[in-house]
């Protein structure tokens, strides 16, 4: 009886005991209080040359006039989700002119080449995004999907003026000069 | 002396015993019962946390491992604990460790590549499963032993952000919202 008693006070006194630790363990938590973050990746595209100027050694009347050194175009971009294809274009501002003596001597820009990454050497005879009318030539149009939204593509270009077109053979000698521009554009 | 002066100076002394005796049962103290005042006063457990700013912006550039925040946050923690509290700690967390910040359209910068530097330490990004938020999203900031002195006190980090964008190669540009939540628990 005694026994039983005791065995009873004993319970009692470890189930406060259990109680008061867990009242003890119980957590206090603060309020919780926010940082609004805003991160912003900027759209880009750039396109980069490895050189700026090429020469030509014309010979009267050749078809391969080739230029003295190949021009590497890398373009990079990050674009936002929706756009769909990043091109890359060679234009001249005018079709007709060129490359000119400024003495009314021209090379259209028919005559003049370009092979891209190894490919075929192609007239710069399109209407393009940029510049004049039949006065260019896509190099290249990389379509953009979720893989390539950051990305880059190099495009090597080989030059060459053909000089047997038309009035081109008879072109009096003379320095002639000539500014070709390589743009990039995305879209839509 | 006559026997009568005797008797008159007798009688004259009895009767000025009386008087002083009187005096002083008049000047005894009377006092009512005590009656009692029962006192209570409460002095509430409380953990609280201020933030020096509530917004951070990043002008991030593709792919880079180094994007900073445009500005440190200090927070305050601040707390008055029961004898029993052993530890207060405080965190920091995103409610989602897949999108700790995003653009909206399905393009999300996980809460792994998100650092947090606590006064001046080094930056470690939240892939912890504390308290709070989601699951492996978060980081512990600090944590600060209670003891006797120090059950009545406060405590500052200094948190500076990065997000690393080396691993998120294909990340496009965009505009990505989050919010990162600060929260302190005593226990």
């Amino acid at each position: 009886m005694k026994t039983g008693k005791l065995l009873r006070i004993g319970a009692i006194a470890l189930g406060l005991a259990l109680a008061t630790t867990m009242a003890s363990a119980q957590a206090i938590n603060s309020g919780a209080q926010t940082i609004a973050l805003n991160a912003t990746l900027a759209e880009s595209l750039t396109l980069s040359l490895s050189a700026n100027s090429v020469n030509f050694t014309l010979a009267a009347g050749s078809a391969a006039n080739a230029g003295s050194t190949n021009i590497t175009a890398t373009t990079s971009w990050v674009l936002k989700p929706g756009r769909t294809a990043v091109g890359v274009y060679a234009y001249f501002a005018n079709a007709a002119s060129a490359l000119t003596d400024g003495a009314g001597d021209n090379i259209p820009s028919s005559a003049f080449f370009i092979a891209d990454n190894a490919g075929p050497s192609t007239a710069l005879t399109s209407t393009v995004a940029f510049g004049a009318a039949n006065g260019g030539m896509q190099l290249a149009n990389v379509a953009i999907n979720g893989a390539n939204k950051n990305s880059s593509r190099t495009d090597v270009m080989a030059f060459n003026i053909n000089l047997t077109g038309g009035a081109l053979p008879q072109l009096p000698a003379a320095t002639y000069t000539g500014t070709l521009n390589i743009q990039a554009q995305a879209t839509p | 002396m006559t026997l009568q002066t005797k008797f008159a100076g007798i009688a004259l002394l009895l009767a000025l015993s009386l008087t002083v005796l009187g005096r002083d049962a008049d000047a005894q103290v009377l006092n009512s019962g005590a009656q009692t005042i029962t006192l209570q006063a409460v002095l509430t457990d409380s953990i609280s946390v201020s933030l020096s700013s509530s917004a951070v912006n990043f002008n991030l550039t593709a792919g880079s491992a180094s994007n900073p925040g445009s500005t440190g946050v200090t927070a305050t923690t601040s707390w008055l604990l029961k004898p029993s509290a052993g530890t207060v700690t405080l965190y920091a967390f995103f409610s989602s460790s897949a999108a700790a910040l995003t653009d909206g359209a399905g393009n999300n910068i996980p809460s792994a590549d998100f650092q947090i530097s606590d006064n001046a330490g080094p930056f470690t990004a939240l892939t912890t499963t504390v308290p709070f938020g989601g699951a492996s999203a978060g980081l512990t900031l600090s944590s600060t032993r209670i003891l006797g002195n120090n059950r009545s006190s406060s405590h500052t980090d200094v948190l500076n952000f990065n997000i690393n964008l080396s691993t998120l190669p294909n990340m496009p540009a965009g505009t990505f919202i989050g919010t990162l939540t600060i929260q302190a628990q005593a226990i």
